[in-house]
Protein backbone atom coordinates (compact mmCIF):
# COMPACT_ATOMS: atom_id res chain seq x y z
CA UNK A 1 0.00 0.00 0.00
CA UNK A 2 1.23 3.69 -1.08
CA UNK A 3 2.20 6.34 1.74
CA UNK A 4 -0.91 8.64 0.16
CA UNK A 5 -3.39 5.61 0.89
CA UNK A 6 -2.07 4.53 4.19
CA UNK A 7 -2.07 8.52 5.37
CA UNK A 8 -5.94 8.78 3.73
CA UNK A 9 -6.70 5.63 5.85
CA UNK A 10 -5.64 6.98 9.21
CA UNK A 11 -7.04 10.24 9.04
CA UNK A 12 -10.25 8.82 7.93
CA UNK A 13 -10.05 6.10 11.08
CA UNK A 14 -9.43 9.18 13.62
CA UNK A 15 -12.19 10.72 12.03
CA UNK A 16 -14.65 7.92 12.56
CA UNK A 17 -13.49 7.66 16.39
CA UNK A 18 -14.41 11.51 17.02
CA UNK A 19 -17.50 11.17 15.06
CA UNK A 20 -18.64 7.85 17.52
CA UNK A 21 -17.30 9.92 20.20
CA UNK A 22 -19.01 13.02 19.66
CA UNK A 23 -22.52 10.99 18.84
CA UNK A 24 -22.31 12.51 15.28
CA UNK A 25 -25.41 11.76 13.83
CA UNK A 26 -24.47 9.56 10.64
CA UNK A 27 -27.28 10.81 8.29
CA UNK A 28 -25.89 14.05 6.87
CA UNK A 29 -22.33 12.75 6.82
CA UNK A 30 -23.74 9.94 4.35
CA UNK A 31 -25.66 12.73 2.72
CA UNK A 32 -22.78 14.67 1.76
CA UNK A 33 -20.73 11.70 0.99
CA UNK A 34 -23.17 10.60 -1.86
CA UNK A 35 -24.04 14.15 -3.47
CA UNK A 36 -19.91 15.22 -3.74
CA UNK A 37 -19.81 11.20 -4.93
CA UNK A 38 -21.90 12.07 -7.74
CA UNK A 39 -20.44 15.22 -8.47
CA UNK A 40 -17.08 13.68 -8.59
CA UNK A 41 -16.59 9.77 -9.94
CA UNK A 42 -18.72 9.50 -13.17
CA UNK A 43 -16.89 12.25 -14.80
CA UNK A 44 -13.73 11.67 -13.23
CA UNK A 45 -14.07 8.18 -14.86
CA UNK A 46 -14.50 9.35 -18.57
CA UNK A 47 -11.39 12.00 -17.10
CA UNK A 48 -9.03 9.08 -16.41
CA UNK A 49 -9.47 7.12 -19.78
CA UNK A 50 -9.25 9.77 -21.76
CA UNK A 51 -6.11 11.65 -19.92
CA UNK A 52 -4.57 8.29 -20.80
CA UNK A 53 -5.23 8.83 -24.49
CA UNK A 54 -3.78 12.16 -24.35
CA UNK A 55 -0.53 11.32 -23.16
CA UNK A 56 0.13 9.63 -26.25
CA UNK A 57 -0.54 12.25 -28.36
CA UNK A 58 1.53 14.63 -27.00
CA UNK A 59 4.66 15.46 -29.27
CA UNK A 60 6.95 14.65 -26.23
CA UNK A 61 10.51 14.86 -28.13
CA UNK A 62 9.15 17.52 -30.50
CA UNK A 63 8.71 19.83 -27.18
CA UNK A 64 11.66 18.88 -25.16
CA UNK A 65 14.12 19.98 -27.87
CA UNK A 66 12.53 23.28 -27.37
CA UNK A 67 13.39 23.03 -23.58
CA UNK A 68 17.45 22.48 -23.86
CA UNK A 69 19.58 24.94 -22.03
CA UNK A 70 20.62 26.87 -25.18
CA UNK A 71 16.42 28.19 -25.36
CA UNK A 72 17.03 30.29 -22.16
CA UNK A 73 14.16 32.46 -21.48
CA UNK A 74 12.32 30.92 -24.11
CA UNK A 75 12.00 27.74 -22.55
CA UNK A 76 10.22 28.96 -19.96
CA UNK A 77 7.02 29.97 -21.80
CA UNK A 78 6.97 26.71 -23.89
CA UNK A 79 7.72 24.72 -20.54
CA UNK A 80 4.63 26.03 -18.62
CA UNK A 81 2.29 26.02 -22.52
CA UNK A 82 3.54 22.18 -21.82
CA UNK A 83 2.37 22.33 -18.66
CA UNK A 84 -1.00 23.19 -19.62
CA UNK A 85 -1.18 20.19 -22.11
CA UNK A 86 -1.04 17.89 -19.32
CA UNK A 87 -4.66 17.02 -18.69
CA UNK A 88 -3.69 13.97 -15.83
CA UNK A 89 -2.24 12.92 -12.71
CA UNK A 90 1.12 12.55 -12.07
CA UNK A 91 2.06 9.21 -13.28
CA UNK A 92 1.85 10.86 -16.95
CA UNK A 93 3.42 14.72 -16.14
CA UNK A 94 5.95 12.43 -14.20
CA UNK A 95 6.82 10.59 -17.02
CA UNK A 96 7.21 13.33 -19.83
CA UNK A 97 8.97 15.31 -16.92
CA UNK A 98 11.51 12.53 -17.36
CA UNK A 99 11.38 12.20 -21.20
CA UNK A 100 12.20 15.95 -21.23
CA UNK A 101 14.81 15.65 -18.46
CA UNK A 102 16.77 12.92 -20.44
CA UNK A 103 16.40 14.85 -23.89
CA UNK A 104 18.27 17.58 -22.18
CA UNK A 105 16.01 19.74 -21.00
CA UNK A 106 17.07 22.58 -17.89
CA UNK A 107 16.34 22.66 -14.55
CA UNK A 108 15.02 25.64 -14.86
CA UNK A 109 12.50 24.49 -17.82
CA UNK A 110 11.36 21.41 -15.55
CA UNK A 111 10.72 23.00 -12.82
CA UNK A 112 8.61 25.47 -14.68
CA UNK A 113 6.81 22.30 -16.05
CA UNK A 114 5.47 20.84 -13.30
CA UNK A 115 4.71 23.96 -11.51
CA UNK A 116 2.32 25.01 -14.43
CA UNK A 117 0.90 21.24 -14.25
CA UNK A 118 0.49 21.36 -10.79
CA UNK A 119 -1.71 24.40 -10.95
CA UNK A 120 -3.59 24.16 -14.26
CA UNK A 121 -3.68 20.72 -15.00
CA UNK A 122 -7.09 21.13 -16.49
CA UNK A 123 -8.79 17.80 -15.56
CA UNK A 124 -8.44 18.97 -11.70
CA UNK A 125 -10.13 21.91 -13.10
CA UNK A 126 -12.98 20.60 -14.52
CA UNK A 127 -13.69 17.27 -12.22
CA UNK A 128 -12.82 19.02 -8.90
CA UNK A 129 -12.74 22.72 -8.84
CA UNK A 130 -16.19 23.57 -10.83
CA UNK A 131 -18.18 21.35 -9.21
CA UNK A 132 -17.15 21.60 -5.73
CA UNK A 133 -16.32 25.16 -5.22
CA UNK A 134 -17.53 26.93 -8.24
CA UNK A 135 -16.54 29.13 -11.51
CA UNK A 136 -16.27 32.39 -9.41
CA UNK A 137 -13.52 31.17 -7.53
CA UNK A 138 -11.87 29.16 -10.61
CA UNK A 139 -11.40 32.74 -12.19
CA UNK A 140 -10.27 34.24 -9.71
CA UNK A 141 -7.62 31.20 -8.88
CA UNK A 142 -6.22 31.59 -12.46
CA UNK A 143 -5.75 35.29 -12.33
CA UNK A 144 -4.27 34.97 -8.87
CA UNK A 145 -1.70 32.41 -10.60
CA UNK A 146 -0.71 33.35 -14.14
CA UNK A 147 2.90 34.40 -13.24
CA UNK A 148 3.34 31.57 -10.53
CA UNK A 149 4.82 29.26 -13.08
CA UNK A 150 7.15 32.25 -14.56
CA UNK A 151 8.32 33.30 -10.74
CA UNK A 152 9.13 29.49 -10.03
CA UNK A 153 11.23 28.95 -13.60
CA UNK A 154 13.18 32.75 -13.01
CA UNK A 155 13.80 31.71 -9.73
CA UNK A 156 14.98 28.08 -10.77
CA UNK A 157 17.73 30.41 -12.97
CA UNK A 158 18.62 32.82 -10.44
CA UNK A 159 19.81 29.85 -8.55
CA UNK A 160 21.51 28.10 -11.27
CA UNK A 161 23.84 31.14 -11.23
CA UNK A 162 25.25 30.49 -8.01
CA UNK A 163 24.89 26.52 -7.56
CA UNK A 164 24.30 23.11 -9.94
CA UNK A 165 22.91 21.41 -7.26
CA UNK A 166 19.38 20.44 -8.62
CA UNK A 167 20.14 18.93 -11.40
CA UNK A 168 17.06 16.19 -12.09
CA UNK A 169 18.47 12.61 -12.18
CA UNK A 170 15.71 10.64 -13.76
CA UNK B 1 -33.78 5.90 10.91
CA UNK B 2 -35.62 9.34 10.92
CA UNK B 3 -32.27 11.06 9.44
CA UNK B 4 -32.08 8.90 6.34
CA UNK B 5 -35.69 9.78 4.87
CA UNK B 6 -33.55 11.95 2.08
CA UNK B 7 -32.72 8.35 0.75
CA UNK B 8 -36.22 7.96 -0.29
CA UNK B 9 -36.79 11.18 -1.67
CA UNK B 10 -37.12 11.62 -5.18
CA UNK B 11 -36.24 14.94 -5.73
CA UNK B 12 -32.85 14.13 -3.75
CA UNK B 13 -31.84 11.37 -5.67
CA UNK B 14 -32.53 13.13 -8.94
CA UNK B 15 -30.47 15.94 -8.66
CA UNK B 16 -27.87 13.32 -7.48
CA UNK B 17 -28.46 11.64 -10.90
CA UNK B 18 -28.60 15.07 -12.41
CA UNK B 19 -25.10 15.76 -10.60
CA UNK B 20 -23.34 12.60 -12.05
CA UNK B 21 -24.95 11.56 -15.12
CA UNK B 22 -25.56 14.93 -16.14
CA UNK B 23 -24.91 16.93 -19.77
CA UNK B 24 -21.17 17.42 -18.87
CA UNK B 25 -20.51 13.58 -17.99
CA UNK B 26 -21.40 13.21 -21.51
CA UNK B 27 -18.74 15.88 -22.57
CA UNK B 28 -16.38 14.03 -20.41
CA UNK B 29 -17.47 11.02 -21.95
CA UNK B 30 -17.25 12.11 -25.58
CA UNK B 31 -13.51 13.50 -24.60
CA UNK B 32 -12.62 9.91 -24.02
CA UNK B 33 -14.16 8.45 -27.10
CA UNK B 34 -12.27 11.23 -29.14
CA UNK B 35 -8.80 10.98 -27.85
CA UNK B 36 -9.14 6.78 -27.87
CA UNK B 37 -10.33 7.37 -31.48
CA UNK B 38 -7.23 9.46 -32.17
CA UNK B 39 -4.93 7.67 -29.88
CA UNK B 40 -5.97 4.60 -32.19
CA UNK B 41 -5.51 6.58 -35.64
CA UNK B 42 -2.15 8.15 -35.29
CA UNK B 43 -0.55 6.10 -32.91
CA UNK B 44 -1.99 3.07 -33.58
CA UNK B 45 -3.34 -0.49 -32.03
CA UNK B 46 -0.29 -1.09 -29.95
CA UNK B 47 -0.11 2.06 -28.32
CA UNK B 48 -3.82 2.13 -27.81
CA UNK B 49 -4.01 -0.71 -26.35
CA UNK B 50 -1.18 -0.25 -23.74
CA UNK B 51 -2.53 3.38 -23.03
CA UNK B 52 -6.32 1.04 -22.17
CA UNK B 53 -4.74 -0.62 -19.68
CA UNK B 54 -3.08 1.73 -18.33
CA UNK B 55 -6.04 4.10 -17.91
CA UNK B 56 -7.83 0.65 -16.37
CA UNK B 57 -4.80 0.59 -13.76
CA UNK B 58 -4.98 4.15 -13.20
CA UNK B 59 -8.89 4.17 -12.19
CA UNK B 60 -8.68 0.90 -9.98
CA UNK B 61 -6.28 2.53 -8.17
CA UNK B 62 -7.68 6.22 -7.90
CA UNK B 63 -11.26 4.73 -6.99
CA UNK B 64 -10.53 3.22 -3.02
CA UNK B 65 -8.99 6.79 -2.79
CA UNK B 66 -11.56 9.13 -3.81
CA UNK B 67 -14.18 7.05 -1.67
CA UNK B 68 -11.55 7.53 1.18
CA UNK B 69 -10.90 11.52 0.48
CA UNK B 70 -14.48 11.88 -0.35
CA UNK B 71 -15.61 10.12 2.83
CA UNK B 72 -12.46 12.18 4.98
CA UNK B 73 -14.27 15.56 3.86
CA UNK B 74 -17.47 14.84 4.50
CA UNK B 75 -16.90 14.30 7.88
CA UNK B 76 -14.71 17.05 8.42
CA UNK B 77 -17.15 19.16 7.48
CA UNK B 78 -19.55 18.08 10.14
CA UNK B 79 -16.83 17.88 12.93
CA UNK B 80 -14.44 20.69 12.83
CA UNK B 81 -15.99 23.74 13.56
CA UNK B 82 -16.27 26.19 10.75
CA UNK B 83 -16.38 29.38 12.85
CA UNK B 84 -12.67 28.35 14.44
CA UNK B 85 -11.65 28.03 10.69
CA UNK B 86 -12.54 31.23 9.80
CA UNK B 87 -10.87 32.68 12.58
CA UNK B 88 -7.72 30.98 11.20
CA UNK B 89 -7.79 31.58 7.83
CA UNK B 90 -10.74 34.37 7.51
CA UNK B 91 -10.46 38.20 5.72
CA UNK B 92 -8.38 39.51 9.26
CA UNK B 93 -5.97 36.55 9.01
CA UNK B 94 -3.39 38.92 7.45
CA UNK B 95 -0.11 36.88 6.48
CA UNK B 96 -0.38 34.51 9.24
CA UNK B 97 -3.37 32.78 7.84
CA UNK B 98 -1.37 32.95 4.10
CA UNK B 99 1.05 30.74 5.97
CA UNK B 100 -1.42 28.77 7.64
CA UNK B 101 -3.10 28.00 4.98
CA UNK B 102 -0.04 26.94 2.77
CA UNK B 103 1.41 24.41 5.44
CA UNK B 104 -2.49 23.22 5.43
CA UNK B 105 -2.06 22.59 1.11
CA UNK B 106 1.49 21.61 1.56
CA UNK B 107 0.76 18.50 4.37
CA UNK B 108 -2.99 17.54 2.59
CA UNK B 109 -2.55 13.48 2.11
CA UNK B 110 -4.06 12.28 -1.08
CA UNK B 111 -5.08 13.30 -4.97
CA UNK B 112 -7.09 16.56 -5.81
CA UNK B 113 -10.58 14.70 -4.46
CA UNK B 114 -9.27 15.26 -0.82
CA UNK B 115 -7.82 18.75 -1.37
CA UNK B 116 -10.50 20.17 -3.45
CA UNK B 117 -13.12 18.89 -0.98
CA UNK B 118 -11.37 20.21 1.95
CA UNK B 119 -11.17 23.30 -0.06
CA UNK B 120 -14.88 23.53 -0.41
CA UNK B 121 -15.07 22.89 3.60
CA UNK B 122 -12.49 26.03 3.82
CA UNK B 123 -14.54 27.80 1.33
CA UNK B 124 -17.86 26.58 3.25
CA UNK B 125 -16.00 28.46 6.95
CA UNK B 126 -15.68 32.13 5.07
CA UNK B 127 -11.94 31.62 4.44
CA UNK B 128 -10.75 34.62 3.40
CA UNK B 129 -10.12 34.23 -0.91
CA UNK B 130 -6.14 35.06 -0.47
CA UNK B 131 -5.93 31.51 2.09
CA UNK B 132 -7.95 29.64 -0.48
CA UNK B 133 -6.17 30.23 -3.46
CA UNK B 134 -2.57 30.07 -0.54
CA UNK B 135 -3.91 26.70 0.17
CA UNK B 136 -4.72 24.71 -3.22
CA UNK B 137 -1.43 26.64 -4.65
CA UNK B 138 0.54 25.23 -1.49
CA UNK B 139 -1.11 21.29 -2.51
CA UNK B 140 -0.30 21.68 -5.95
CA UNK B 141 3.56 22.93 -5.62
CA UNK B 142 4.68 21.87 -2.73
CA UNK B 143 2.48 19.02 -1.52
CA UNK B 144 4.18 16.74 0.41
CA UNK B 145 3.25 13.59 -0.86
CA UNK B 146 3.68 14.05 -4.23
CA UNK B 147 7.62 15.49 -3.66
CA UNK B 148 8.21 12.11 -2.06
CA UNK B 149 6.31 9.49 -4.04
CA UNK B 150 6.68 11.72 -7.50
CA UNK B 151 9.49 13.92 -7.64
CA UNK B 152 12.04 11.88 -5.55
CA UNK B 153 11.70 8.55 -7.89
CA UNK B 154 11.06 10.23 -10.71
CA UNK B 155 13.76 13.28 -10.86
CA UNK B 156 16.37 12.21 -8.22
CA UNK B 157 16.15 13.87 -4.65
CA UNK B 158 18.32 17.03 -5.70
CA UNK B 159 15.91 17.92 -8.27
CA UNK B 160 13.24 17.46 -5.67
CA UNK B 161 15.19 19.72 -2.92
CA UNK B 162 15.08 22.25 -5.45
CA UNK B 163 11.84 22.07 -6.86
CA UNK B 164 10.33 23.00 -2.92
CA UNK B 165 12.50 25.30 -1.81
CA UNK B 166 11.90 27.36 -4.67
CA UNK B 167 8.05 26.60 -4.13
CA UNK B 168 8.01 28.11 -1.05
CA UNK B 169 7.17 31.34 -1.70
CA UNK B 170 4.54 30.70 -4.22
CA UNK B 171 1.39 30.13 -2.22
CA UNK B 172 1.97 33.30 -0.41
CA UNK B 173 2.51 35.14 -3.33
CA UNK B 174 -0.27 33.92 -4.84
CA UNK B 175 -2.63 34.50 -1.59
CA UNK B 176 -0.99 37.79 -2.07
CA UNK B 177 -2.72 38.23 -5.81
CA UNK B 178 -5.52 36.66 -4.87
CA UNK B 179 -6.36 39.41 -1.95
CA UNK B 180 -5.69 42.07 -4.38
CA UNK B 181 -7.85 41.44 -7.65
CA UNK B 182 -10.95 43.02 -8.02
CA UNK B 183 -13.18 40.06 -8.84
CA UNK B 184 -16.16 38.79 -7.46
CA UNK B 185 -16.34 35.40 -5.58
CA UNK B 186 -19.46 33.84 -4.91
CA UNK B 187 -18.54 30.33 -3.30
CA UNK B 188 -21.15 27.25 -3.60
CA UNK B 189 -22.51 25.62 -1.38
CA UNK B 190 -22.10 27.93 2.01
CA UNK B 191 -22.02 26.17 5.42
CA UNK B 192 -25.26 26.13 6.98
Amino acid sequence: MSIGLAALLGLLVILVIVAVVRQQDAAPVVKRFAEQFAKLVPRMLCALVGAGFVATLIPKQLIAGLLGPDAGLLALPVAAAAGLMVPSGPVISFAIAAVFAKAGASTPALITFLTSWSIFAAHRILIFELPLVGASFFRLRIASVAVIPFIAGVLAMLVGLITTFGQAAP
Amino acid sequence: MAGFDFLHDPDWRRSVLRDGFGRSFFGFLGFAVVTGTLSYILRGHDAFVAALWGDLDLVTNVLPRVVIAVSIAALIWFLIPRDRISALVGSESGLRGLLIASVAGTITPGGPASAYALLAVLAGSGADRGAMVAYITAWGTLGLQRILVWDVPFMGPEFAIMRFAISMSLPIIAGLIARRLPMQLTVKDPGQ
